[in-house]
């Protein structure tokens, strides 16, 4: 049983949201800066000038309803699948950030080795379900086989699903082909779906070449994406919440029709990490009310398209894994996980506006998801959890410690937790040991302990062959 | 005249893009002196644009808006100034800037554009996804001081290198200095692909090249 979603929105309002949307659809259209899917849309009858696609409301509404509610990737260990949309929340690490922060306040690019690190760490974590994409950047290794090394890492260091490129069509069809090297071919993976991408619009009303590439090759492979839009309110969109989510729809909306264009239904997810520009730098802010509003909206305006979502995390603008990190990221990771967000990047680690990722940060979030997904386990209403015979027993004064019934629950209705620390204060006092220490040893202790699960030797091979062409 | 120049101050205060084109049009139509009109004018207006920005009373939408109307009247009144034959008075320095080539990220060149034009650099915006040898072509045409690129994402931060080693490879590499910026990229990367400057921010970026720049 899990707690309801909380919706932020009133039926009426989505409504609206959506109308303006088709709106800015139909009035201004957006533009592909990629001649291929341009001819999808001429194909279709879409008034197409230039770069420039007008849609209709039929259309769009037409081929949102292709898109599935609900869909299982595929897992090396089938106990790790995972089932996206629905009452589901899958969590996972933080994506994209160049920087590594330190635990002693320093800073450094992030390098292969903390990419095999995070997906270790994700691989361990009762909480992460996947271990994510792009983890870490490794800004050592060259671009062009860059994104193979990622999926063989992914592969190598876990079972649980992992996601593909999406640094355009050849990158997106190295991913397939490693997936189905995995799997057992491209026919078993587009029956079962393995690999989910991260596709972006180019904000306002845009997309590119590299990012539309890369959607029609997994949509022709019948793989998963995320079509997400990042509007940065104040800057690349209007000063103005509702009026960003319209043009944040609108931008999803047209990605999402591309895709059941190519491969009616594809697996798709909505996805949003719109939130605001600070006015004085111009930089993206997300620590934010602001933020944690745009992710409850989403939540819910995916919904009323019948598709799972994504968006939010634990988000912060702090540099540092301080109180500002925790609060600002509490604040964004339960606003995601109340209102019923599917698909969660940026649960664990992430600092700074993704500019970095953070391992102490990555256990800290990860203590977060452990206590959000008790919580979002809510009340158990039966005999056990009612309890009636043990209160009784007890009767007026007394005391439940020594009773059957407690020895026997304790551990089922209250969540240990793993890096907060309740002792008193005396005990805590022996080493006065703050949150970010706790979570640095922590962190040592996990990659010390982890055992990557073993890889049948001759996939591994041909993985490795495959990368070396 | 004074009031003229007066208003033409206010417009740029008031970030007035369309303000700034009538009186700009007026100075030519009523043979006013428009070097005057410049310097008692827009630069003035700017200039108490600057000030208020570091007092930190404005926002980036005030400097933006006070740019771009200051972009419309030097647009009208420096090919006045040229066809006169008169001299222009220098701006503080010259910048060609660009995001590199495929890269097509902009928000943050455009907020470093509108820095330097409020602290009066003339500023060359040539656009996104430019191949090095462009951004030296457009320095060597208008003379710049300094040439800016920008880069968002971890796989075009290359294209800087490129820009510096096209540079050295045609002899150019002392004609311009050579800022980088842009999220993934740091000082200690700058230093690595022999960059004269690097910034985390607009503001930073202005102050860098006001240090590098005076003589």
């Amino acid at each position: 049983m899990m707690l309801p979603k909380y919706n932020i929105l009133t039926q009426e309002q989505v409504q609206i949201i959506h109308d303006e949307s088709i709106k800015i659809l139909e009035e201004i259209g957006l533009e592909f800066d990629y001649e291929p899917a341009l001819e999808i849309f001429k194909a279709q009858g879409l008034k197409v000038e230039g770069h420039r696609v007008h849609f209709t409301r039929e259309f769009i509404e037409g081929k949102v309803k292709l898109a599935p509610s609900e869909f299982t990737l595929h897992a090396r260990n089938p106990e790790h699948n995972l089932v996206c949309g629905g009452e589901n929340i899958i969590y996972m690490p933080g994506y994209g950030a160049p920087f590594v922060q330190l635990a002693d306040g320093t800073r450094r690019k992030s390098t292969m080795q903390d990419y095999d690190n995070i997906v270790k760490l994700a691989g361990a974590s009762k909480n992460m379900h996947m271990t994510g994409g792009t983890v870490a950047e490794p800004q050592g290794i060259p671009d062009e086989i860059r994104h193979m090394k990622m999926i063989y890492s992914s592969i190598k260091n876990s079972d649980k699903c992992f996601m593909g490129s999406a640094e355009g069509r050849e990158r997106a069809e190295d991913s397939i082909e490693m997936a189905a090297l995995l799997f057992g071919g491209k026919e078993v993976i587009k029956e079962k779906p393995v690999l989910i991408s991260l596709i972006n619009s180019l904000t306002p009303l845009k997309y590119d070449e590299r990012m539309l590439g890369a959607l029609m090759a997994y949509a022709k492979a019948g793989q998963a994406v995320i079509v997400a839009s990042l509007v940065m309110a104040g800057s690349t969109g209007p000063a103005a919440l509702v009026g960003t989510l319209a043009l944040q729809n609108a931008e999803v909306l047209a990605g999402i029709a591309l895709a059941q264009s190519i491969n009616p239904g594809t697996p798709v997810v909505y996805g949003s990490t719109s939130a605001i520009s600070d006015m004085r730098s111009g930089s993206l802010s997300n620590g934010n009310p602001e933020a944690a509003l745009f992710i409850s909206a989403s939540a819910q305006i995916a919904r009323f398209y019948g598709v799972p979502s994504r968006s939010g995390g634990g988000l912060t603008d702090s540099k540092i894994v301080d109180a500002q990190a925790g609060y600002e990221s509490m604040m964004t990771l339960m606003a995601t996980s109340v209102t019923g967000v599917n698909f969660v990047l940026h649960t664990a680690g992430i600092l700074q506006n993704y500019m970095a990722i953070s391992y102490e940060k990555f256990m800290m979030d990860d203590e977060m998801a452990g206590m959000l997904l008790r919580y979002m386990k809510g009340f158990n209403f039966d005999e056990d959890g009612l309890a009636f015979e043990a209160i009784a027993k007890v009767g007026p004064g007394g005391h439940y410690l020594s009773q059957k019934h407690t020895r026997k629950n304790h551990k089922k209705e209250f969540r240990t937790p793993q890096l907060s620390d309740r002792s008193a204060f005396d005990a805590w006092s022996k080493e006065k040991l703050d949150t970010n220490q706790r979570a640095n040893i922590q962190w040592h202790e996990v990659l010390a302990n982890y055992v990557p699960p073993a890889l049948d030797e001759s996939i591994d091979k041909k993985l490795l062959d495959f990368m070396a062409k | 005249m004074s009031e003229l120049f007066l208003e033409l101050k206010q417009a740029i205060i008031d970030g007035d893009e369309d303000i700034a084109e009538e009186l700009s049009q007026k100075v030519i139509d009523e043979s006013i002196n428009p070097v005057d009109a410049v310097q008692l004018g827009l630069i003035k207006g700017i200039e108490v644009v600057g000030e208020l920005w570091k007092a930190g009373e404005v926002f980036l939408p005030d400097v933006m808006m006070s740019a771009e109307a200051m972009k419309v009247g030097l647009g009208l009144l420096e090919p006045e100034i040229a066809k006169l034959g008169m001299s222009q008075g220098s701006a503080k320095g010259k910048l060609v800037l660009g995001t590199v080539e495929g890269d097509i990220h902009d928000i943050g060149k455009n907020i470093t554009g509108a820095m330097f034009t409020a602290a009066g650099y003339k500023v060359f915006d040539i656009g996104t996804d430019i191949k090095a040898e462009d951004f030296v072509l457009k320095a060597q045409e208008v003379g710049a001081d300094i040439i800016g690129a920008s880069a968002l994402l971890t796989t075009t931060m290359s294209a800087q290198k490129e820009i510096v080693d096209y540079l050295k490879e045609h002899n150019l590499r002392d004609q311009f200095k050579v800022f980088i910026g842009g999220g993934p990229t740091s000082q200690a990367y700058a230093d690595e692909i022999g960059a004269d400057g690097w910034a985390e921010s607009a503001d930073e970026a202005v102050a860098l090249a006001d240090r590098m720049l005076a003589k």
